[in-house]
């Protein structure tokens, strides 16, 4: 088991990973999308991009969750932080939609 | 019921989430605070805001103390009344228990006492329990109160509310209207995945209303599905006492040969013999857990027929590192102190039992995972409050039309059942802070002041819902989010004021528990206070739709006219 | 097109049907269940605890069912006539192990 610093850091970058996982894979979908870049036009890889980038953040989470925590207790942060991660896209998309368009300032 | 499936889950979803919603409020909002409920006992008895100890020697403390343990006064009036008479002058002591978490400065001791001339049942007894300062051995007064264990938890599960158990099987209907609610709501919702970011509060009430709670229900689907399950397997012997009942012969059986498979005697033999050093039994269990890989504290200490030359001691670990609760028994020959027998592995089913078990009672000590918990449970308050909130707006101009008051009766009963429960839990803090400290009954008064606020709150929410009958926007639920962030902040003071615990101190010192509260109180009075002014901006824009729509038409008609 | 909202006698029928009969069901099967997995050599205790995980799943799609499917009089038979036969089978299979 890592130290009390250690296993800090990674809780706190897992619940980063879930964040941004949720968050690309909502920026994903044409109507989220549309909150945050407006009329902007996309391609189908890009939007297969987002859904990967999606996928691996959220492998990355648990992976992380793993690594801090006994594998019962990990499980359940990971489940946790999606949770966590959902509510705080939504609310992000509903109230300050410019504050995702961090995660794809990256697709012009 | 209907023609199609959908018709008839949103039925079942409506009705059963309408009449269990007001319970489910109580469960998932001081089960929050149940996560949370040592750090609240710490806050209302400030004797015991020092750190968590570890549970101390049995040898030269706890021996002691136990024998001064006495059957609660409840207890014996209870047995008098299934005796049907004068109870025997010295009830024989059967066991005696020892608990603690990582979290308790404070250790928990039981003692159960065999009631023997009941006819009807020779296994019947009755309970006592001390609290106890584990540096120095000293009992804690017996009125203390411990609100966050002794109260806000119980309440979620029991309502307190024992006659029979009835408070136990209002929770379990809830918990399985809950469930239902979840799958109804998946059949109704249908579009999981692609609107599970959606959140339109810019839309009309009634449309941003929905989303929130399709939001708050499936963001946490795991959460409130596996919470409201295992909320029913923990107490399964309550609603499926098989083993006590229809299959109790095979029950008592079977546990008497697991006994004896155990070494461990199912009986007393009536025969004295001291008990061994218990300090050198909890080493060894110790030992032998390190053996195991997994090194940690007693969270369990239980003597078994006291006294007795077939007493044995079992010890168990304290999971504060997994979600199973206390696991891994050593249990000890009593008389010599020799081990009986190790617990090996479990077997599945106990396994997944104590799994979920463990993962709806948090044990564990991980504190991320307990104010997830806490978002988790919030964000069910906030699934059940916005399905009123949507079955009201629904119904209210429909009623008001037609002069019913169905709406207006759902809505007063919302009020009650959110803010007005809110006003009711802060309501007991506060009285917490202002009775005399050597009250009589203290802890009585403490309740009393919980069910007044609350029976207030909700003559309050009747009283000020006749705005429903214009389909407007009640102002009651204003009025009590501005009752919440008064109540929360004074609260604040009191506890600075009476205790010199104020957040400067305690931050500065380290002591979160106190600081914790006092923090959660003062974040609930903002929220409740940017609440109020949301709804008082609803209100107005509500009661006055027309005054900009007419402003409009006057600037165009003008423009036209231009 | 007829009116195909349920009386309130179908609507009370259905309630007790998903609550009594879905309750009864389930003590029948967890009963069975129970004797059935000691009579194959589980402890007490093991089949107890595995029965009690599958009864409240087992509950909940009683109930659910009990509001879906099309006859009232079905729903009864199954769950009430179904708790009531398991209950007597689980009590015969006990004597047999005592």
């Amino acid at each position: 088991m890592p130290d009390p610093g250690s296993k800090a850091l990674l809780l706190l970058a897992a619940l980063a990973a879930s964040g941004a996982g949720l968050g690309w894979l909502a920026l994903a979908m044409d109507v989220h999308w549309a909150q945050v870049r407006g009329a902007a036009a996309r391609s189908a890889s890009q939007v297969r991009t987002l859904r990967v980038l999606g996928a691996l953040a959220l492998s990355l989470s648990l992976a992380l969750c793993l690594r801090a925590d006994h594998p019962t207790i990990a499980t359940l942060v990971w489940v946790m932080t999606l949770a966590a991660g959902a509510l705080a896209v939504a609310f992000a998309l509903a109230w300050r939609p410019r504050a995702l368009a961090l995660l794809v300032a990256w697709l012009r | 019921m209907f023609q199609s499936l959908r018709l008839s889950m949103a039925w079942l979803h409506t009705w059963f989430g309408l009449v269990l919603g007001y319970v489910l409020m109580i469960c998932f909002f001081f089960g929050s605070l149940s996560v949370f409920d040592r750090e609240i006992d710490r806050w209302a008895i400030p004797e015991t805001r020092f750190a968590p100890q570890t549970m101390p020697s049995y040898d030269r403390m706890l021996a002691a103390i136990f024998p001064r343990i006495e059957p609660e006064a409840e207890e014996l009036d209870a047995a008098r009344a299934r005796v049907g008479g004068p109870l025997p002058a010295e009830l024989p002591v059967m066991n005696w228990s020892a608990y603690t978490t990582h979290r308790d400065p404070v250790l928990a001791l039981f003692a159960e006492f065999a009631v023997t001339n009941n006819p009807n049942d020779p296994y019947d007894h009755v309970h006592g329990h001390v609290t106890v300062d584990p540096r120095s051995g000293a009992v804690l007064p017996h009125d203390r109160l411990k609100i966050g264990s002794e109260f806000f938890y119980p309440m979620h599960y029991s309502l307190h509310l024992h006659w029979k158990n009835l408070g136990y099987w209002i929770v379990g209907l809830a918990a399985l209207a809950m469930l239902a609610a979840l799958v109804s709501g998946v059949v109704i919702h249908r579009k999981l995945f692609a609107e599970l970011f959606t959140f339109r509060p810019a839309k009309r009430t009634g449309r941003s209303v929905l989303d929130l709670h399709n939001l708050t229900g499936v963001v946490a689907l795991p959460f409130h599905f596996v919470f409201a399950l295992s909320g029913l397997t923990i107490f399964a012997a309550i609603y499926l006492p098989v083993g006590s009942t229809m299959l109790e012969p095979l029950a008592m059986k079977h546990a008497a040969i697991a006994a004896e498979a155990r070494g461990l005697a199912f009986l007393p033999s009536d025969e004295k013999a001291p008990l061994a050093s218990v300090d050198a039994m909890v080493a060894e269990a110790k030992r032998r857990w390190a053996a195991r890989g997994m090194p940690g504290e007693v969270g369990f200490l239980h003597v078994n027929h006291v006294g007795d030359r077939n007493s044995h001691v079992s010890i168990y670990r304290a999971g504060s590192d997994r979600v199973a609760l206390v696991g891994q028994a050593v249990h000890f020959d009593g008389p010599s102190g020799r081990v009986l027998h190790e617990e090996p592995p479990q077997a599945p089913a106990s396994a997944i039992n104590d799994f979920l078990t463990g993962l709806h009672l948090q044990h564990f000590e991980h504190w991320l995972l307990r104010w997830l918990y806490v978002l988790g449970g919030l964000t069910g308050c906030a699934c059940i409050a916005t399905g009123f909130l949507f079955f009201v707006e629904k119904r209210k101009r429909r009623h008001a039309a037609a002069g019913r008051s169905g709406a207006r009766v759902v809505d007063a009963l919302g009020v009650t059942a959110v803010t007005g429960m809110v006003i009711a839990a802060l309501a007991i803090l506060v009285a917490n802070r202002l009775l005399p400290a050597d009250l009589p009954h203290r802890g009585g008064w403490e309740e009393a002041a919980f069910w007044g606020a609350w029976l207030l709150a909700f003559g309050h929410a009747a009283w000020r819902t006749a705005a429903l009958r214009e389909a407007r926007i009640a102002p009651a639920w204003r009025e009590q989010c501005w009752a919440i962030a008064a109540l929360a902040v004074l609260a604040v003071v009191l506890n600075a004021a009476t205790t010199g615990d104020h957040l400067l101190h305690t931050v500065a010192a380290g002591q979160w528990p106190v600081a914790g509260v006092d923090l959660a109180l003062l974040a609930s009075a903002a929220l409740a206070a940017l609440a109020a002014r949301r709804l008082r901006r609803r209100e107005r824009a509500v009661a006055d739709p027309a005054g900009v729509a007419g402003t409009t038409d006057t600037a165009t008609t003008e423009a036209a006219h231009a | 097109m007829t009116d195909t909202s349920p009386s309130a006698a179908e609507i009370a029928s259905r309630v007790a049907a998903a609550l009594l009969g879905g309750y009864g069901f389930v003590w029948g099967f967890a009963s069975l269940g129970i004797v059935l997995g000691v009579a194959a050599g589980l402890p007490y205790e093991e089949a107890q605890t595995l029965l009690f995980l599958l009864a409240f799943l087992l509950l909940l799609a009683a109930f659910c069912w009990a509001f879906v499917a099309h006859s009232v009089a079905r729903v009864w038979a199954v769950l009430a006539g179904g708790g009531a036969a398991m209950t007597g089978a689980a009590w015969l299979v006990q004597r047999t192990l005592l």
